[in-house]
């Protein structure tokens, strides 16, 4: 600028000194400031320049037409002023506007730049901010986007009711605002909707100390909207991007799962073969021994104790095998529902396996006037035989398992109770799966892993639920509710309290 | 950020608000009675110079003061400063000095932080002062230069009390008054309600109407020209001044000596 105020200066010196009048030719020289004015600050600049250079210069020009009127010199002089007010105002104009689309460009870039990588949106917005405060010459720049249900704040921490972003969030129309408070000069503010498929997604919002022109805010809302579909855009392809992650983990965990079964089919094909051949064997030797040898009637009679009670555990291993087929067709198991006592049908499970061993203490305990139930007997006898198996097998030598049901509303609920090992919270989730057996479990009894897959089956069939709580080292409880006859017939819900 | 966090309201006040309407209707029935009264020659006719100058400057000073929310007694006390020192003025030559009570005033004003609104009392920087000083000095040696090759008027340095009677009078009246409402209070409301080039325009051209309906300015063609060309660029440099260093202050010494210089010629 001081250079440009000598160059002025200097001209107008050698102008005086020549004395040649308003014609002077040295009076062109006035143009190389100008435009250089003009070239550097712009249209305001040029502007000033070629004010400064008339100025300057009128004290050569006005005393001629003073004197002489309008001789050919003096509108030589006169033309001399407009040429240069030509030349400052409109080599300035185009000078801010190349500048302008420039910056507008730069700013273009730099949005595509900041919102091409794939971070999130929180990052995103901030980067881009923090570009664009640069670019944009402002003294404050906020950006707001709607992710789903929640605001995106860049440049602030909330949006307040009532405030500028936010009605302009709501409406959806640019808003500029002459007077955003302070003193001296005005601070103005401008905010523009970020808008994606016409619909607007967030705010852009400038302050600045000083002017915004009105090019200048045509650009900050091709700005906005450039911003919105770059955001759009970026949203759409990490949306796209986490979609198929997650299909990709899925295929993984499917796969996983497929694997895992088919090891435990593969597991299970063993066991249940093991666990066929053990009473086999026992009926096939016991009977040899009562068909070849002639024994006391007592030792008959054990003999056929023994066969009798491997022949239920066959069959009952065969009657879980054809449920769990039926399960694993989608089928639910067939039942045969008639009102039954709940307390007798206990006791008289509980009796076999009081009989079948002496190694646990079993306690029963049934409120008195239990609800009649809607229950097959055989179903509800497997169940029972399953769970109370389950207790004995896996709590140790001489604990108690306990038995118990009481009366809920519009139902019963059973417990079986031991005092065993507990199961892991990681293995509680998946006890009910078939042919899944709990990691610490599979060494310490022997099971086929489809016992509580069978049970859960029968339990939801007869519109009922089953629930297992366990810890660690004290015990596990699994507990059956089953509708009362009353309810079941009326279809009726309800639920463990 | 105000656009985040402050609520927002569309303005809905108009640019005159908060004029004192009452304080300037009197002015003006006093200075209509005063011209009515020497007409009849029941008063001598420095009288109306006297009530004019306090009606007019006390008339921009008073609304100046009461668009930034200085009660009237503060105002009605700037006008019968104003008022005072045009009489003392008109008694005697070294009467202008009581012109200074005005400026008092107003830096008393200053000093209690109620002016900061007509962007006096904020903080001034040396170069915001620097640049009114450098346009005010270009302004003045151009019009000097100007005027003397084509007016043929020359700097008159044999009438220096005269001379100093008619700065007193800028500082305390005139310059004080019309900076204080064309750009401390026009302006200010001005470029809060629209572009700065569109306040400018609007202050520059009700300072230089000002002037131009004023009486003291000799009615010659070539005179009122100048007059427009000159107060013209004075205001719209005094806005930007404003506008660049928010401060009043070097608005009011690129006008000082701008008048100051007018004032050497005996044009005033």
């Amino acid at each position: 600028m001081s250079l440009i105020a000598a160059a002025l200066t200097a001209v107008t010196a050698l102008v005086a000194l020549e004395d040649a009048g308003p014609a002077s030719l040295l009076r062109h020289a006035y143009l190389v400031p100008v435009l250089a004015a003009a070239l550097r600050f712009g249209a305001v600049g040029g502007g000033l320049a070629a004010m400064a250079a008339v100025l300057l210069s009128a004290p050569f020009v006005l005393p001629e037409i003073e004197r002489s009127g309008l001789t050919t010199e003096a509108v030589e002089g006169l033309v001399t002023f407009a040429l240069l007010g030509l030349v400052g105002v409109l080599s300035g104009v185009l000078r801010t506007r190349a500048g302008r689309h420039r910056r507008r460009y730069e700013v273009l870039v730099t949005i595509q730049r900041t919102l091409a990588d794939e971070a999130t949106l929180d990052v995103s917005l901030a980067r881009l901010r923090t570009a664009l405060a640069g670019r944009l010459r402002v003294d404050e720049l906020a950006i707001v986007c709607r992710d789903d249900d929640r605001l995106v704040v860049a440049g602030g921490d909330r949006v307040a009711e009532g405030s500028l972003v936010g009605r302009v969030l709501a409406g959806g129309e640019p808003v500029f605002v002459e007077d955003a408070g302070g003193s001296g000069r005005a601070r103005r503010a401008f905010a523009t909707p970020l808008v994606s498929g016409g619909q607007p997604i967030g705010v852009l919002a400038v302050e600045r100390k000083g002017e915004i022109s009105v090019r200048e805010r045509a650009t900050l809302e091709a700005i906005g909207a450039h911003i919105g579909v770059a955001l759009e855009n970026g949203r759409l392809v990490s949306r796209q991007r986490r979609f198929a992650a997650e299909l990709a983990e899925r295929v993984a965990t499917a796969r996983r799962e497929l694997e895992e079964l088919d090891r435990a089919k593969s597991a299970f094909v063993a066991i249940a073969s093991h666990e066929l051949r053990t009473p086999l064997t026992a009926l096939q030797g016991f009977s040899e021994i009562l068909a070849v040898r002639r024994l006391p009637p007592e030792e008959v009679t054990r003999l056929a104790e023994v066969m009798r009670r491997e022949a239920r555990r066959l069959g009952r291993i065969v009657s879980d095998l054809l449920d769990l087929s039926r399960i694993e067709r989608g089928l639910e198991p067939a039942l045969c529902r008639v009102p039954l006592k709940l307390e007798p049908a206990i006791e008289a499970t509980v009796d076999v396996f009081r009989q079948g061993t002496a190694t646990h203490l079993i306690t029963t305990e049934c409120e008195p006037s239990l609800p009649v139930i809607d229950a097959d007997p055989d179903a509800l006898e497997r169940v029972l035989t399953n769970l109370i198996s389950n207790a004995i097998k896996y709590s140790p030598t001489g604990s108690a398992v306990h038995v118990g049901a009481r009366a809920l509303d519009g139902g019963v609920a059973i417990e079986v109770a031991d005092a065993g090992r507990g199961i892991p919270v990681e293995a509680l989730s998946r006890v009910f799966e078939p042919y899944y057996r709990v990691p610490d479990a599979a060494g310490a009894a022997r099971g086929t892993g489809i016992g509580l897959a069978v049970v859960k089956a029968l339990v939801e069939a007869h519109g009922g639920t089953v629930r297992v709580e366990s810890a660690p080292a004290l015990g596990t409880r699994v507990t059956v509710v089953l509708p009362s006859y009353e309810t079941a017939t009326h279809d009726r819900r309800w639920s463990v309290p | 950020m105000w656009a985040l966090d402050q609520p927002y309201t569309p303005r809905a006040d108009r640019l005159s608000t908060g004029t004192p309407l009452t304080l300037l209707a009197v002015l003006a029935l006093g200075a209509a009675a005063a011209v009515l009264v020497v007409q009849l020659g029941a008063l001598p006719p420095g009288t109306v110079r006297v009530v004019g100058v306090t009606a007019g400057h006390g008339a921009l000073l008073a609304t100046a003061l009461a668009w930034v929310g200085v009660g009237t007694p503060s105002q009605v006390l700037a006008v019968a400063l104003i008022g005072l020192a045009s009489a003392a003025a008109w008694a005697a030559p070294l009467g202008a000095l009581a012109y200074l009570m005005p400026a008092f005033w107003i830096l008393w004003l200053v000093a209690r932080g109620q002016l900061t609104g007509l962007g006096l009392g904020t903080p001034v920087s040396p170069r915001g002062v620097m640049a009114g000083a450098l346009i005010g000095a270009g302004l003045s040696s151009h019009l000097l230069i100007s005027v003397s090759r084509t007016l043929g008027v020359q700097v008159r340095v044999d009438h220096a009390p005269d001379v100093m009677a008619a700065i007193a009078y800028d500082v305390g009246a005139n310059v004080l008054a019309a900076e204080c409402f064309f750009r401390g209070a026009l302006f200010n409301r001005a470029q809060r309600r629209w572009s700065f080039a569109g306040a400018a325009i609007l202050a520059t051209a009700a300072y230089v109407l000002r002037y131009v309906v004023d009486p003291l300015l000799p009615k010659h063609v070539e005179l009122v020209v100048g007059a427009v060309f000159y107060l013209a660029l004075l205001g719209a440099a005094n806005c930007w001044l404003l506008w660049w260093s928010e401060s009043l202050v070097p608005g009011l010494v690129s006008a000082l000596l701008f008048f100051a210089a007018y004032r050497t010629l005996g044009a005033g």
